[in-house]
């Protein structure tokens, strides 16, 4: 059947694009790979759900198979969330089916035939428009279309997965951050924190504003001082808060890519010429030490009659 | 055991773009680096093949410009150096892309390992290692922050949305690393010396019987600016400038 062929291991997501797929008059086929998942989504307006079912525990494993599918199927588009299981599902079918791939849209959109999707690059530096003509790859992320509802009809079918691959062992990832998505307020720190202890000099500012703790990829990821679930940018978590305010964050593209929609930037660092004060709108260059428990301080006063 | 092949990219640093007042990108004065996250792909090729007792070899497909990148990947301690000049790269999409770099690895002798980097610093598409895999029909694990050698195939360590997996792979295969996998160590004079020593394998794009035509049509390329107030306090006691920055905020009614 022609039409959108839709995955993705967020269910939220999926439901996102079956949304989008339904709003510009397209057939919306859903990939699902457990059942679960197929009864889960049986209601989120797809027109079917192809359940398929092989022997990989790795979705990833089936892309050649998916491919076969998309090609047997007519398929018009392949849309995929952005997750690490959806990318590479997403590019290793698109390399089978030797078509376009267009990663992580910021933007996708159907007319006269054509799907029209923007992205990203350079960092974020640089917004690229591009058109699909036949049959091509998306990866879409979270957030960009509104969910519908609607009975889907469930159609199981046997595939062959790639069992040069094989899992051995699955260990859940548990949250420990806040849910940055959804903050009004975000104290973000960066590299120019001397130690992991001086965190709380971040912390007791946060606290006195309301705000949750972020921080750029090389606190999480280097210094492991923080969740990776915290750190912002084009690799991390995008946010949209009222007030971002950074600590020692030099603010190169690639971390501002992700605090763009904010409300309103600050940035506090001891380098004038550090990028982050061309991207934010009140700046103090000092250093943190000196500055963030005075600001602590008188933003705790101001914020007196904040209601909790 | 046999070889591994590390795929770096020779970008233009972002740093170094300039967004005009009609929002074009002026490249004019943009200097080239290898993309950030690929010389953890390089180190760790190298960490693989030196466990191994094999070579480490490099490969990249870039414009003519692309040269002077040989030099700096062999000087990161792979012993040859494989570059595809071709035109056609500077506007290559990732199908044209992974083609060109699957038909020089099928010409390289013995390949067992091909490691890229997650994503490039310049498209950041993260889709390259995985359609090299579709190409050449290999199996690919991407998302990996830990490789341990097992028997004749490699144990990873992937770092998902939602967990973490250990994957068993069998070889030849593709590998996608993030780049918390090493430190890629900075390359000494000793080594840098060496570079200059070591083999360099030239190829031509048109040889590879390659249809470089991008598979989508660019409609639009341009630059994202932000409109910000920009008002920085930078002189005076730290106490004032506090001070100042707190009634500004006040007045924004963001607090
Ligand atoms: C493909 C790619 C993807 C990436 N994705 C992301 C991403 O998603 N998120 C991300 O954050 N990064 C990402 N990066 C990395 C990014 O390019 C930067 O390297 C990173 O954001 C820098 O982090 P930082 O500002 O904490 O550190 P630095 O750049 O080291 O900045 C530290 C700052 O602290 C200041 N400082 C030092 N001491 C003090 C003091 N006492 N008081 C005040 N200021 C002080 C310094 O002047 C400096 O400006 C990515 C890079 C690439 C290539
Ligand atoms: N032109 C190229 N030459 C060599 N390797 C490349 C090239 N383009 C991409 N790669 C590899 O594929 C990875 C992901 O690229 P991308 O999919 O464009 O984000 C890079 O980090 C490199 O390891």
């Amino acid at each position: 059947m022609a039409g959108i062929y839709i995955y993705s291991d967020n269910n939220e997501i999926a439901a996102e694009i079956i949304g989008f797929a339904k709003r510009v008059g397209k057939e919306a086929v859903l990939l699902a790979f457990d059942e679960k998942t197929a009864e889960v989504m049986g209601n989120s307006g797809a027109d079917k759900i192809y359940l398929l079912n092989g022997e990989s525990e790795l979705v990833e494993s089936y892309a050649k198979a998916v491919a076969e599918l998309l090609q047997k199927e007519e398929a018009e588009l392949f849309a995929v969330g952005s997750t690490a299981r959806g990318r590479e599902l997403a590019a290793r079918a698109a390399g089978y089916l030797d078509c376009a791939l267009v990663s992580d849209v910021s933007a996708l959109s159907y007319a006269d035939g054509w799907f029209l999707a923007e992205r990203m690059m350079y960092g974020g530096l640089v917004q690229q428009r591009e058109s699909l003509d036949g049959l091509g790859v998306v990866t879409v992320p979270g957030g960009k279309f509104d969910p519908v509802t609607g009975n889907a009809e469930v159609i199981s079918m046997a595939v062959q997965a790639d069992r040069r691959v094989s899992l051995v062992e699955t260990a859940p990832i548990v949250r420990q951050g806040a849910d940055l998505s959804q903050a009004d307020k975000v104290v973000c720190v960066g590299m120019g924190l001397d130690k992991e202890e001086d965190l709380e000099t971040a912390r007791a500012l946060a606290e006195a504003i309301g705000a949750e703790i972020a921080c750029t990829r090389g606190i999480a990821e280097e210094r492991h001082w923080l969740p990776a679930e915290l750190y912002i940018g084009i690799s991390g978590a995008v946010i949209k808060p009222k007030l971002y305010v950074s600590l020692g964050v030099s603010g190169q593209i690639q971390h501002i890519f992700g605090i763009r929609d904010s409300q309103l930037i600050v940035g506090i660092d001891t380098n004038e010429r550090a990028p982050i004060f061309k991207a934010a709108d009140y700046g103090i260059v000092g250093d943190l030490y000196e500055i963030v428990p005075l600001l602590t301080d008188a933003l705790k006063k101001q914020t007196i009659d904040r209601p909790e | 055991m046999s070889k591994v092949v590390a795929c770096y990219k020779w970008v233009a640093d972002e740093a170094d773009l300039r967004i005009d007042a009609d929002l074009s990108v002026d490249f004019s004065r943009v200097k080239g680096k290898i993309s950030d996250y690929d010389k953890n792909a390089i180190a760790e090729a190298v960490n693989i093949a030196t466990a191994w007792g094999e070579k480490a070899v490099g490969l990249t497909f870039g414009t003519a410009k692309a040269k002077q990148s040989v030099k700096d990947a062999l000087s990161r301690g792979l012993e040859e150096g494989y570059w595809i000049n071709a035109d056609e790269a500077a506007d290559a999409d990732g199908a044209a892309v992974a083609k060109a770099l699957a038909a020089v690895i099928q010409r390289i002798d013995d390949v067992g390992l091909v490691v890229c980097a997650e994503g490039a610093s310049d498209t950041f598409a993260r889709q390259v290692p995985s359609r090299i895999g579709a190409v050449l029909d290999w199996p690919v694990v991407t998302s990996v922050m830990k490789i341990e050698i097992a028997g004749n195939g490699l144990m990873t360590v992937r770092r998902l949305d939602d967990c973490m997996q250990t994957v068993k792979v069998q070889l030849p295969a593709v590998i996608a690393v993030l780049p918390e996998i090493n430190t890629p160590p900075i390359p000494g004079l000793k080594a840098v010396m060496a570079a200059a020593k070591k083999p360099v394998h030239e190829f031509k794009g048109g040889d590879l019987g390659i249809n470089f035509t991008p598979k989508t049509k660019a409609v639009e390329f341009k630059g994202y600016v932000m409109a910000r107030k920009n008002v920085i306090f930078k002189e005076g006691e730290a106490a004032d400038k506090v001070r100042e920055l707190a009634a500004a905020l006040r007045k924004e009614g963001v607090l």
